[in-house]
């Protein structure tokens, strides 16, 4: 039995339809990303979940039951919001408290729950403060607390951690992934965060305009993104793409002399001459031996950053870009012709006009 | 430039709005004072000096009394009213629904409306021969003749609290409105996902919301209402025996009806003065809310 699922939901806003279809279905225990960029429909998607919004067509089951028509209430599902959804007139107790209590759960044992929830996320000595008395990071963990005091069968997880900065994200990103592990709870998690998603997800949805384009765990989408927009949404600096077109199992790269040869199996999918899009991971760059060995390509280098950990070199081939994530020490000069050796095993080819992996 | 030049520079500017304030507010503020301590009739005498008479004449009369009651009970239900109306009247129209646009710009009509406006319309409506009251109640049986609504004592004031309402209920209803909207669309949604009904929504997440800025409207009629003379003069002039003779309508009558400026000076300082106590009170009231939220 699936924790949850969707049949075919579709949205429509007048004659705009913002969700196209989407079937899914979610195990439980998983922790499934919601991942793409604003106004693909993943927080409709998530509100139809929850209740917040009606589905146009479609169903939504939840458990063993078909949940469409039913109130957010009775859904039994938890939300955590982007904006926390504190209530600011009650106390920290009474916000985590407060399922419980519209749920008539009697005030002895609402207590204790949530002792025992504060207790987990280390917030025992807020309980008595207002939410305009909290940090960002502490108001956020209320909001988990009020969650997680109701132990319900799916928790939805709305952009919970974009209004956090750089370290308190790394950080409560981590605490979410450590209580994922302990409860074993079910998560739909939205988010436009790939890091985000690669880090906390059993699966993730790449969505894009209303659809799901590649649905897999983290390691497959980073690993064989399934299309052209997947492969470079996914991936900090993104994939190079470049046009290129396959001959005698060569792909050469427009605007350059140099060809990269297929790995056999990718010679296969590509028979005959086509146009291709070669995909390459930054980090699947290096500086090429200096004696020619291997596959390598020669770029201008234009600018050169040192990340700390890495150094991101951005080179052109005629009019196309090739960025490459390089050892900190690596020796680059600005405004010189630079040979990148490539990890051919590391290769991802698309159809250039269908986008989709050879 | 130093502060005090500033400071000075400050004054010299405020100082062509002191003067106006000082005569039109001012002076005849301090002329009300020494009046009051007179028995000054309004055409021909100017009065001799007859000390807190006038205040212990009007304090110890039941004349006042039974108008301070009449006062209170009119600002306490029609207020009380406009904020159950308008209050709900913002709910409704906060909601979506095709029309509410139109909606809402109808609905500051009345508020829009001149009050001797409104109190014409309402006279005709309690009319006790052509009415649409007692034309609509007849209808449907309610009644079994047409009654003067404004001229029994026992009816008077309820629908003179009816028509005020009536008229100032889009002030509390914009004010709820737009407090409203200011509601977190998240926080809405949470209580939902909490569990929250509607009633339970609308009382633990939504009315913290409300009450400062409902605060505000609730002094601001309050003390209106407390001051209220021209829909009571135009519908009623404080009849049927004296059952709809507010404070205002009483100062009115005292000083210009039976020409008493003395007395009627000190009817009014100490309207003023319950009408202060009020917005102090309201004033500290609301700062004690804003503290809290």
């Amino acid at each position: 039995m699936s924790a949850l699922e969707l049949i075919n939901v579709r949205k429509r806003y007048g004659t705009v339809e913002t969700l196209k279809g989407i079937d899914l279905s979610l195990s439980s225990g998983e922790f499934l990303v919601l991942l793409g960029p604003s106004g693909c429909g993943k927080s409709t998607l998530l509100n139809i979940i929850a209740g917040l919004a009606e589905a146009t067509e479609g169903d939504v089951r939840i458990g063993d039951r078909s949940v469409t028509g039913v109130h957010p209430k009775d859904r039994d599902i938890a939300m955590v919001f982007q904006s926390y959804a504190l209530y600011p007139n009650m106390s920290v107790a009474r916000n985590i408290g407060f399922g419980l209590e519209m749920r008539n759960v009697p005030a002895a044992k609402r207590t204790e729950a949530v002792q025992k929830t504060a207790r987990m996320l280390q917030i025992e000595n807020l309980l008595t403060r207002k939410p305009s008395e909290l940090s960002g990071g502490q108001r956020q963990r209320v909001a988990i607390g009020r969650a997680l005091v109701r132990d319900p069968q799916i928790f939805l997880f709305d952009e919970p951690l974009s209004n956090l900065d750089a370290k308190l994200r790394m950080e409560t990103r981590t605490e979410l992934k450590r209580l994922h592990q302990i409860l074993g709870t079910t998560i739909v998690y939205v988010t436009h965060d790939q890091i985000e998603a690669m880090t906390l997800a059993t699966r993730i949805a790449v969505m894009r305009d209303g659809h799901i384009e590649q649905l897999a765990a983290p390691d497959e989408i980073y690993n064989r993104p399934a299309t052209r927009y997947v492969a470079s949404f996914v991936g900090s600096p993104p994939m190079n793409m470049l046009n290129a077109t396959v001959i005698d199992g060569v792909a050469r790269i427009d605007g350059s002399l140099d060809g990269v040869p297929l790995p056999p199996e990718l010679r296969k999918r590509a028979v005959g001459a086509r146009s291709v899009i070669v995909g390459i991971r930054p980090e699947n760059l290096s500086l090429a031996p200096t004696d020619d060995s291997g596959f390598n390509i020669e770029a201008k280098v234009e600018v050169v950053e040192l990340t700390g950990p890495e150094l991101v070199v951005t080179s052109t081939i005629g009019s196309q870009r090739l960025t490459a994530s390089l050892p900190p020490k690596s020796k680059v000069t600005v405004g010189a012709s630079q040979r990148f050796g490539i990890d051919a095993s590391a290769l991802h080819v698309f159809d250039k006009a269908t986008e989709k992996r050879i | 430039m130093t502060s005090n030049w500033l400071t000075t520079r400050a004054w010299f500017l405020m100082l062509p709005l002191l003067i106006v304030m000082i005569a039109i507010i001012g002076w005849p503020l301090v002329d009300t004072v020494r009046l009051s301590f007179t028995d000054a009739r309004l055409v021909g005498t100017e009065g001799s000096f007859v000390g807190f008479d006038n205040y212990v004449k009007i304090l110890s009369g039941t004349n006042f009394q039974r108008t301070l009651v009449t006062t209170f009970w009119f600002a306490v239900l029609s207020v009380a009213l406009e904020m159950v109306i308008g209050v709900l009247a913002a709910l409704l129209l906060n909601q979506q629904f095709y029309g509410r646009s139109v909606l809402r710009a109808l609905m500051i009509l009345p508020w829009a409306l001149p009050t001797v406006v409104n109190a014409t319309l309402w006279r005709l409506i309690y009319n006790p021969e052509y009415g649409a009251l007692n034309a609509m109640l007849m209808q449907f049986g309610m009644i079994e003749g047409y009654r003067s609504w404004l001229g029994e004592p026992g009816t008077a004031l309820a629908s003179l609290i009816i028509a005020d309402c009536w008229k100032n209920f889009p002030l509390v209803a914009l004010i709820a409105l737009a407090a409203l909207q200011a509601v977190p669309r998240d926080i809405t949604a949470a209580s939902m996902v909490d569990g929250a009904g509607a009633w339970s929504r609308f009382r633990f997440v939504i009315m913290p919301y409300l009450a400062g800025p409902l605060m505000v409207a609730l002094v601001l009629r309050t003390i209106e209402a407390f001051k209220v003379f021209d829909i009571i003069w135009v519908m009623t002039r404080g009849g049927p025996a004296n059952s709809t003779r507010t404070l205002s309508i009483l100062v009115y009558q005292e000083a210009f009806s039976f020409q008493r400026a003395g007395s009627g000076a000190s009817l009014a300082l100490i309207v003023t003065l319950l009408v202060t106590v009020l917005a102090v009170a309201y004033a500290a009231l609301i700062r004690k809310s804003a503290g809290a939220s």
